[in-house]
C-alpha cells in the first residue's frame, strides 16, 4: 500500500490512489452527516449554521486567506508526523517542537539581528535547529535508554509549552506591561505577504517546498528507502545491515526540524508577527489526523490539509457567527480519525451492499454479501 | 453414515482470496482421515471451518447427519470437536494440568479442586497413551510433550473428533512414532482423528482415508492402501514432480568458514551454544540437524552478525568476523536466507524492487551520493524476477501480495543475486509449495556447485538428507554427532541423536567433522 514512487506500475498506483481517495471522501461524507445531526441537535437555526460551516471559509478573500494559512501549517505538521510514522516511530512531539522553534525565532527577531535582512532566514534556521534538537531528544532516549517515544515526546511538549509561557511572562514582554505577547517583530523578520490583506505569506511556499523535500527524501534517497524499510519491518532492516537506531533518531530529528519550521511560520508569519502564549491553538496535534488520512504520504498531505483546513476554518466561523459551539468540530475530527484509522472498507462495504440489496439474506450467509470476490 | 461431513464449502477471505471453493469432506467415525495438499490448498481454512473458527460463505456442515452451524469454536467444542493448532495456545508458566483444565476446572464448592484435576489429567494421559507428567510448568517441556498437552486439552473437553493441524512438523522421528501410537490408541477407543499433513510417508502410515485438496478444491478421496507416495504427490500438485537434486562430489579445499569454541548466551542468561566447533568448505553443504531450539538457529544468527557472541571465534576467509557489523560481513560474501521470511527476510509493505536491493544500499549501481538510481533498481528487479521465476505483476508490487513460495523466491533471489562465499540457510522451504521447493533446492545446490560454502538448517529431515554433503546433529547447544551423507543414513539414525538418546564418541565424530 505504500506509494513507493520508485516503481509502482501506473495502473496499480492509480488503483491504490483511487481506493484511498474514495476512503477519505467517504470518511468526510460520513463525518459531515454526523456533524449535521449534531448541529441539528444543538442549534436553533441548523440550516444556517451548517451552511456557514460549508460555505463561510470560501466566501471572502480574508477567510480564504485564513483557510490557506491554516492549510499550509497543517501541511507542515502533517509532513512531520508522516515522516516519523513512515519509520514507525510514534513521536508526538511536533507541538513541543513548534514552541521551541517559535522561541528560537522570537529571540532572533527581537535581537538586534532581527532588524536586519538576516532576521528572516536566521529566524527560520534557528527555529529548525531548535526543533530538530527537540525531536532528537526522544529519539536518543529511545535508542540509548529504551524510553518509549510516545511518552517522552508528550512530556517534552508540556515542558516546551510551559517554558514558552514562562519566558514570555518574565523576559520577553516589556516589564510591567502585563501583556502576554511580545512587541511586534521588526518587518525584516516577518514573512512577506503573498496576497495583500490576507494571511497568505511566504510560509505557504515553505510548506510546498517542504512537501517536495520530504517526498524526495523518502522516495529518492537511500536514507528514505532505509527509513521506510525500518518502518515496514525493523527486524528485516537489521538483518539487511541497516542501522535502524540511526534511522529512527534521524527521522525524529528531521521531523523535529519541520516542527521548528512550523513554529517560525507561526510567529514570523502574517498571522502573528510576534510571540504570544499558547499561540498554536492545538493545530500542531491535528497533523496526526492529516498524516493518518494521507496515509503518511507526503504528496497527499497538502490535499488533505486543504480539505481538513477548510472544515476547521468553517467550524471556527460557525462558532463565531452562529450558536453552534466549536466543540462540534471536535466531534467531526474524532469521527474522521475513527473512520480513517480503522480499515473500515470491509464492514463499510458489507453494510452498503446489504443496504443496496435489501436486507433479505439468510442467517448463515449474512457475511457473504460484502466479502464476495469482485 | 459419515460422522462429520462438509459439502460444497466455500470461503473467501476479505481481499478476495478464495481459500475454499467447493470443498467436500466426509469422515467416518473411528478412522484416521488425512487431509493433504500443498500450502495454500485450503486445508487450514477447511479445518478452521470445521472447528467454528471461521464461518463458511457457502456449503453445509453435517454432524451425525444433521446440519450444524458453529458460531464459534465454543459451539464446536460443545459438539465434541477438538483442534490442535500448529501454534500451540498454552500458558507457558502454568503447569500441565492447569493448562488442560483451564476454563473448565473441577470445583470443590467454589474452590479449584487441584487434586481432582491432577488425577483426571493423569488418568486421561494413561488411557490414551499420551505420557506426560501433570505437574511441571509447560514452558519446561519439549515441543512434543507440549503437543500432548494440547491433545489432552481437547480430550478433557470430551472431543469425539480431534483435528490435528500438521502435528508432525515440529517433531523428531521418534516423537512422530509416539504421536502415532497415541493416535492409534485414540482411534481404538472410538475417537475420530482428522490429520493434516505435508509429509506423505507419514500420511500413508497413519491414515485410513485421504482427502486430497488442490487450489481450494477437493480433488480426490482415496484409501491409503490404494495409493503410493508418488501417485499422491501427483494428485496434490496436478502433475508429475521429482524432488531430487543431483550433487556433484566435493573437492577437499580449505574451509571458508571456521567456527571455534563458539559460546552464545540468550537474553535470559542461559547458554544456548557451548564450545561449538565446526567448519565448512567451499562447494559443500553442511546440514545442521536438530529439533528446533537446540542452537542451530543461534549459530547461524551469530555468523550472520544478528546475535552477539559471548566467546569464541568465527573465521571467514582468514579473518575473525566477530567484531564486524552485518553490512561488513555481507561485504565479505556472507549471505543468508533467514528462518522466518515474514519476520526477518522481507519488508512486506515495500515493493519487490525495494526488497531486492535492501541489502545492497552501499552498492554504487543502486545508490550514488545517497540518491537512489531508480532505473537500475527496477532493472535489477526485472532481471531477478525473470531469473528466479518470481510470479508477480511487476517490480513495483508489494511483496505482501505474493504467495509464500514467491515471497521466498524474492529472498533467495536477493541473497543469491551475487554468488556468495558463505551462504547461511534456515528453513528454506517452510510453508512453500512443491514447485517452489524444487526450485529453491536447485538454486541452493547451484550456489554450492559454483563454490559457495553452505550451512543449512531445517526442520525437515528429508530436505537435509536431500541437500547436505555432511550432517551435524545439534542437541542442547552442542554437536553430538557428525555424518557424511552417504547411502544408508536414515532419519531414524539422526533422530536418535537429535533426541539426545545417544552421542558419538570423539573418533566416531571426526569422520563427519572434517
Amino acid at each position: 500500500m505504500s506509494l513507493t514512487g520508485t516503481s509502482l506500475k501506473p495502473q496499480s498506483r492509480w488503483t491504490v490512489a483511487r481506493r484511498e481517495i474514495g476512503r477519505a471522501l467517504l470518511a468526510a461524507a460520513i463525518a459531515l452527516v454526523v456533524t449535521f445531526v449534531v448541529v441539528l441537535l444543538t442549534s436553533k437555526e441548523p440550516l444556517e449554521a451548517f451552511g456557514t460551516l460549508l460555505t463561510a471559509p470560501a466566501s471572502k478573500i480574508r477567510t480564504i486567506g485564513l483557510w490557506i494559512d491554516d492549510a499550509a501549517k497543517l501541511t507542515v505538521t502533517g509532513l512531520a508526523f508522516s515522516l516519523v510514522f513512515q519509520a514507525r516511530q510514534f513521536s508526538m512531539g511536533v507541538q513541543g517542537q513548534v514552541y521551541v522553534g517559535a522561541l528560537a525565532a522570537s529571540y532572533v527577531a527581537l535581537s538586534p539581528i532581527g532588524a536586519t535582512w538576516l532576521g528572516l532566514p536566521l529566524g527560520i534556521i534557528c527555529a529548525m535547529i531548535a526543533g530538530g534538537i527537540y525531536g532528537f531528544i526522544p529519539g536518543l532516549a529511545k535508542a540509548k535508554l529504551g524510553a518509549n517515544e510516545i511518552v517522552s515526546s508528550l512530556m517534552l511538549n508540556y515542558i516546551a509549552i510551559d517554558l514558552c509561557n514562562y519566558l514570555v511572562r518574565v523576559s520577553l514582554v516589556p516589564p510591567g506591561s502585563g501583556l502576554l505577547t511580545t512587541d511586534p517583530f521588526p518587518v525584516t523578520s516577518v514573512f512577506p505577504a503573498l496576497v495583500k490583506n490576507t494571511r497568505i505569506d511566504v510560509g505557504t511556499i515553505f510548506a510546498l517546498v517542504a512537501v517536495f523535500v520530504v517526498w524526495f527524501a523518502l522516495y529518492r534517497t537511500s536514507w528514505g528507502l532505509k527509513l521506510r524499510l525500518v518502518g515496514h519491518n525493523a527486524r528485516f532492516a537489521e538483518y539487511a545491515g541497516i542501522k535502524s537506531s540511526f534511522i529512527m533518531v534521524s527521522a525524529m530529528t528531521a521531523a523535529g526540524a519541520l516542527g521548528g519550521l512550523l513554529g517560525s511560520m507561526f510567529v514570523q508569519g502574517q498571522s502573528y508577527a510576534k510571540l504570544t502564549v499558547l499561540f498554536e491553538g492545538n493545530l500542531a496535534f491535528e497533523g496526526i489526523l492529516v498524516a493518518i488520512v494521507a496515509r503518511s504520504r507526503p504528496a497527499a498531505v497538502p490535499f488533505v490539509a486543504l480539505a481538513y483546513g477548510y472544515l476547521r476554518q468553517g467550524a471556527q466561523l460557525m462558532n463565531i457567527r452562529t450558536d453552534v459551539p466549536a466543540e462540534v468540530i471536535g466531534v467531526v475530527t474524532a469521527i474522521i480519525i475513527l473512520l480513517v484509522s480503522s480499515t473500515f472498507s470491509l464492514p463499510g462495504k458489507a453494510w452498503l451492499m446489504k443496504l443496496l440489496r435489501g436486507n433479505t439474506t439468510v442467517p448463515s450467509g449474512t457475511s457473504v454479501a460484502g466479502s464476495a470476490p469482485k | 453414515m459419515p460422522l462429520i461431513e462438509a459439502i460444497g464449502i466455500g470461503k473467501v477471505y476479505p481481499g478476495g482470496v478464495v481459500a475454499n471453493n467447493g470443498v467436500d469432506l466426509s469422515v467416518a467415525a473411528g478412522e484416521v482421515h488425512a487431509v493433504v495438499g500443498e500450502n495454500g490448498a485450503g486445508k487450514s481454512t477447511l479445518m478452521k471451518i470445521l472447528f467454528g473458527a471461521e464461518r463458511p460463505d457457502a456449503g453445509t456442515l453435517m454432524l451425525d447427519g444433521k446440519p450444524v452451524h458453529f458460531a464459534g469454536p465454543k459451539d464446536a467444542i460443545d459438539a465434541g470437536i477438538g483442534m490442535v493448532f500448529q501454534h500451540f495456545s498454552l500458558v507457558p508458566s502454568f503447569s500441565v494440568y492447569e493448562n488442560v483444565v483451564l476454563g473448565s476446572e473441577p470445583h470443590n464448592s467454589i474452590r479449584f479442586d487441584r487434586a481432582k484435576a491432577i488425577e483426571e489429567v493423569r488418568q486421561l494421559s494413561e488411557r490414551f497413551r499420551l505420557k506426560v507428567d501433570p505437574l511441571p510448568a509447560v514452558r519446561n517441556l519439549p515441543v512434543g510433550q507440549q503437543q500432548r498437552v494440547e491433545i489432552l486439552k481437547a480430550l478433557y473437553r470430551n472431543a469425539r473428533i480431534l483435528i490435528l493441524d500438521e502435528p508432525t512438523a515440529v517433531l523428531a522421528p521418534q516423537e512422530v512414532e509416539e504421536l502415532f501410537v497415541a493416535i492409534r490408541s485414540l482411534v481404538a477407543q472410538g475417537r475420530t482423528v482428522i490429520f493434516i499433513a505435508h509429509k506423505l510417508p507419514e500420511v500413508l502410515e497413519i491414515s485410513g482415508t485421504i482427502t486430497v485438496m488442490r487450489q481450494g478444491k477437493t480433488v480426490g478421496r482415496v484409501k491409503a492402501s490404494d495409493v503410493t507416495e508418488h501417485s499422491l504427490a501427483t494428485m496434490m500438485v496436478g502433475r508429475e514432480v521429482t524432488l531430487k537434486v543431483d550433487r556433484a562430489p566435493t573437492a577437499k579445499e580449505r574451509p571458508v568458514c571456521e567456527v571455534s569454541a563458539l559460546h552464545i548466551v540468550n537474553a535470559r542468561g542461559n547458554d544456548v551454544v557451548r564450545d561449538m566447533n565446526l567448519s565448512v568448505r567451499p562447494g559443500e553443504i553442511v546440514g545442521l540437524v536438530g529439533v528446533e531450539g537446540n542452537g542451530q538457529a543461534e549459530v547461524l544468527e551469530a555468523i550472520a552478525g544478528l546475535r552477539s557472541v559471548a566467546g569464541g571465534e568465527i573465521v571467514v576467509a582468514n579473518e575473525n568476523i566477530v567484531p564486524l557489523s552485518v553490512l561488513e560481513r555481507r561485504a565479505r560474501g556472507i549471505a543468508g536466507i533467514p528462518e522466518d521470511r515474514l519476520a526477518e527476510g522481507l519488508a512486506t509493505g515495500a515493493s519487490v524492487a525495494e526488497n531486492l536491493v535492501a541489502t545492497r544500499l552501499r552498492d554504487h549501481r543502486f545508490v550514488r551520493r545517497g540518491l537512489l538510481d531508480l532505473k537500475s533498481i527496477r532493472a535489477n528487479a526485472q532481471k531477478l524476477i525473470g531469473q528466479f521465476d518470481i510470479r508477480v505483476s511487476g517490480p513495483g508490487a508489494a511483496v505482501g501480495t505474493l504467495s509464500g513460495g514467491n515471497m521466498q523466491k524474492v529472498v533467495v533471489a536477493r541473497e543469491l543475486a551475487e554468488q556468495p562465499k558463505l551462504l547461511l540457510v534456515s528453513q528454506p522451504t517452510r510453508g512453500v509449495d512443491l514447485n517452489a521447493t524444487q526450485f529453491i533446492w536447485k538454486t541452493i545446490a547451484g550456489a554450492r556447485d559454483a563454490g559457495a560454502a553452505v550451512l543449512l538448517s531445517s526442520a525437515d529431515l528429508s530436505e537435509l538428507l536431500a541437500l547436505s554433503d555432511r550432517l551435524l546433529v545439534f542437541y542442547r547447544g552442542k554437536i553430538v554427532a557428525a555424518f557424511l551423507n552417504q547411502e544408508g543414513l536414515t532419519p531414524e539414525t539422526l533422530g536418535t541423536y537429535m533426541l539426545g538418546l545417544a552421542e558419538q564418541g570423539f573418533d566416531e565424530m571426526q569422520a563427519g567433522l572434517a
